[in-house]
């Protein structure tokens, strides 16, 4: 099949597939709401619950398993490694203090509309990146061992410094922070929503627009460059790209886990590797993926709900194991 | 006299060690030139210097007598194609998408290649040889079929100049002269130039028109090939004595142990 009409298929039945999730998520939960009332007569209750609660709720976990998802496939075009994503990296950590800090130090103001809360955790992801990014490139090249360590070591400097934050807060902000730190879509109203999108939209159309190149890249640096690659400018666009987009979404959601890994794996076994196609596809499966999710956390033991993180790092780390155990060799290249 | 590649006085330092120095070269269109030298001599150097990957600390290199650093990269990328030695391929790409990748400079940001280009990939494939191998994928063919899958994604360039760092390094002997025959006959047929870095003498005598040795990162000599290739310039240029004896018209070179 030719890579236009594989794209233009695959992008099309994934965008059905989230529609779908979509509408189901938002009918369903522990208030449930009939479809057939909802266009026509709803009461007051159902209502507030249907616009201020659950569309939020869902546009939040489309939005931010789509970030998630698309920033993992670019840092693994990035990094040239399958194993990258802003979980395994330590931008999750990053932005996490990051927005920790803001909040704590009461900089939770917002400046001409973007969120200071956002900001920081933009600024915590983008330093996160490039310590790893540095860290781990020895003579030009990624090296796995030292990507992973070194992901993992800004992962334990963050949580320590987030955990001496926590030693010092009082009960209620610090179960605030525990459970945003599970990670979870708790949204009200549409605020968030769009304070959100002003930093995932050009985040993701950067991504976007630079996948022909994060193809090439996969050639290395001297071909990529030879065919008209200015790979500085690339490896710049994703850095600010994706700590763009995923810290503004893990400044609201918490380090929800693994989606930025396992949506891109999920999709190169089916699709291939283009990075046309890859992208695109991760935006709109993960954004599917973590409204499904959401809806089980939401629903699994109703009314009580738990933190989404929970459930994809469940999933995330079941599906992890099995593909160490089915590549054996492959993964660690 | 036209040339397609030049430069002069070239050179390049890497950590403050001079890599290259004073480098001349003229390259005339349709010509097979080879680069000879010991290993660290600069080769790899020059040859990205003259396919605009590096810049050079000092001169400037031209192609068709414009400077590389004054022209874009995309249309540095549809005049010259660059294979380099070990090439990577972080992704398991198919080997039609690797070659496709070749057409990167002619198809805008949000293009996907047209019909045409899929044409062009189609030719370069049955042209070195692999048109079976198109949907394999490229981490799963051999190392002479992953190298004639390079050159076929640098004829999809469609350049004048293909510019190759040890095209046959790694390969068995009946890979090595397929692939040297395929570099020949695009001279040949198709008027491309060819500059190659190489450590394969019997090659060299074999196919290249002329030849450069390099030692320390200068020229040591430079001209036709059976002028170059004589025991005395060897052995300057390795640092091994070597015997170079002509019999029936063909030449052998063997080191003097």
């Amino acid at each position: 099949m030719s890579t236009n009409r594989k794209f233009l298929i695959s992008v099309g039945l994934l965008f059905v597939l989230w529609i779908i999730v979509a509408l189901i998520s938002i009918f369903t939960g522990t208030y449930s709401i009939d479809p057939l009332e909802a266009f026509s007569n709803m009461d007051e209750l159902s209502q507030t619950i249907f616009l201020k609660i659950r569309i939020p709720r869902v546009l939040m976990a489309s939005i931010a398993g789509g970030t998630l998802a698309i920033s993992g496939a670019a840092l693994q075009a990035l990094f040239r490694n399958p194993l990258a994503s802003p979980f395994t990296l330590g931008i999750s950590g990053g932005a996490s203090l990051g927005a920790l800090l803001a909040l704590r130090s009461g900089l939770a103001v917002g400046i001409l509309g973007f969120s200071m809360v956002s900001i920081s955790a933009f600024i915590f992801s983008i330093l996160t990146m490039l310590f790893v990014y540095s860290v781990s490139k020895v003579g030009g090249v990624v090296a796995t061992g030292r990507l992973l360590l070194a992901g993992v070591v800004a992962n334990f400097l963050y949580s320590a410094v987030v955990m001496f934050i926590q030693f010092f807060s009082n009960f209620t902000e610090s179960l605030q922070t525990m459970r945003w730190i599970m990670g979870s879509l708790d949204v009200v109203g549409f605020d968030t929503v769009w304070k959100t999108l002003i930093f995932v939209i050009p985040g993701c159309l950067i991504l976007l627009s630079s996948t022909k190149d994060m193809n090439l890249f996969g050639l290395g640096d001297d071909v990529a460059s030879s065919l008209g690659v200015n790979i500085r400018r690339m490896e710049k666009k994703i850095y600010f790209a994706t700590s763009l987009a995923a810290g503004a979404v893990i400044s609201v959601t918490g380090p929800i886990g693994f989606v930025g890994l396992i949506i891109p794996h999920i999709l190169r076994m089916i699709l291939g590797v283009d990075n046309r196609i890859i992208l695109p596809c991760s935006f709109l499966f993960g954004a599917a993926f973590l409204t499904a999710a959401d809806t089980v956390s939401r629903t699994i033991i109703s009314p009580v709900e738990i933190p989404v993180g929970i459930i994809t790092a469940f999933i995330g780390g079941i599906f992890f194991l099995w593909l160490l155990i089915r590549t054996k060799k492959e993964i660690i290249v | 006299m036209a040339t397609i590649i030049n430069c002069s006085n070239l050179g390049f330092s890497y950590n403050g060690t001079d890599v290259l120095d004073g480098i001349d070269l003229s390259i005339a269109p349709g010509k097979m030139v080879g680069i000879l030298g010991a290993n660290g001599a600069g080769k790899s150097t020059l040859l990205k210097i003259l396919c605009g990957v590096l810049k050079p600390k000092n001169g400037e290199a031209f192609f068709n007598d414009k400077a590389l650093s004054k022209m874009d990269r995309r249309d540095i990328a549809k005049g010259i194609a660059y294979i380099p030695q070990d090439p990577m391929f972080a992704f398991p790409f198919t080997v039609n998408e690797v070659v496709l990748m070749g057409r990167a400079p002619y198809i805008g940001r949000f293009e996907f290649e047209r019909e045409e280009d899929k044409e062009i990939a189609k030719r370069a494939l049955h042209t070195v040889g692999i048109l079976h191998l198109k949907d394999r994928l490229i981490s799963e063919v051999s190392a002479g079929e992953r190298q004639l899958a390079s050159i076929a994604r640098g004829l999809v360039q469609e350049p004048e100049i293909m510019i190759l760092d040890e095209p046959a390094t790694y390969l068995d002997v009946k890979h090595r002269t397929e692939v040297m025959n395929i570099l020949r006959e695009l001279k040949e047929e198709r008027g491309i130039s060819v500059l190659a870095a190489t450590h394969d003498i019997f090659s060299s005598l074999l196919y290249f028109d002329e030849i450069m040795i390099l030692k320390d990162g200068s020229v040591l000599a430079q001209g036709k090939t059976d002028q170059i290739i004589n025991n005395e310039i060897l052995s300057t240029a390795y640092g091994i004595e070597v015997i170079v004896r002509k019999e029936n018209g063909r030449v052998f070179v063997f080191p003097n142990l």
